[in-house]
């Protein structure tokens, strides 16, 4: 029979654990939120620079796309880290 | 006796607790903080200016050498998608199983390889050698 501090032990390691998870998936939460955020910042930079050389706007937006693909496969690639390993 | 044992048993417990206690408080710390830092030096203000005085000045040269506007756009677009392949890495470091080795170390291992393999291979040829030896003997 288990005695009352193993099951503690257990239960506190559970907790310790849970509350890892939790955090770890918040902070990647609050960097999905941001990343949308630096991903149209790096963008609009980028462009500008294109722009500035004689570029048209519509060839620049083309070619600053590469970015925000950039971004999904970033992404996609770590959901499938992440959902592998969990 | 059994009192003691119990009691190590207890003690040997309540160091894994800690010993998981800290290392799930470094991953979740730190594994946000190297994604970001990945992230923030791709996606930021002064990595898309960078990018873009380098595109610019790829495109410009090509329309000073007569390149036609559209051939000049697709091959900027080329230039960049060198850089922009970080997905692709990613991708490669993700799968299960692959581990990057340099050319230098790669190189190593695989001389040391094909020394065990001949190696091997000679003890072979030898013991097959004794054993026809030995059968001719007979």
């Amino acid at each position: 029979m288990k005695t009352w501090s193993e099951t503690n032990m257990k239960v506190q390691g559970i907790i310790i654990a849970g509350l890892s998870l939790i955090r770890l998936l918040l902070s990647l939460f609050a960097l999905w939120l941001t990343l949308g955020w630096k991903v149209r910042k790096t963008r609009r930079a980028f462009e500008k620079q294109l722009i500035r050389q004689g570029m048209a706007k519509k060839d620049a937006k083309k070619l600053s796309a590469q970015y925000s693909k950039m971004k999904n496969e970033i992404m996609d690639s770590l959901k499938g880290s992440l959902f592998k390993n969990i | 006796m059994s009192e003691e044992k119990e009691k190590r048993k207890e003690k040997e417990e309540k160091e894994d607790v800690e010993e998981l206690r800290e290392v799930l408080s470094v991953v979740s710390k730190e594994v946000p903080s190297l994604i970001k830092s990945i992230i923030g030096s791709v996606f930021s203000e002064e990595a898309g200016r960078d990018m873009g005085k380098a595109a610019a000045a790829f495109y410009k040269e090509l329309k000073d050498a007569g390149m036609p506007e559209e051939t000049a756009v697709k091959m900027t677009e080329n230039y960049i998608s060198v850089f922009t392949s970080l997905g692709d890495i990613l991708k490669g470091v993700g799968k299960e199983g692959k581990v990057i080795i340099s050319t230098k170390e790669g190189e190593e291992i695989g001389k040391e390889i094909s020394e065990e393999v001949s190696r091997k291979i000679k003890e072979k040829l030898a013991e097959k050698r004794r054993e026809e030896k030995e059968e001719d003997e007979e």
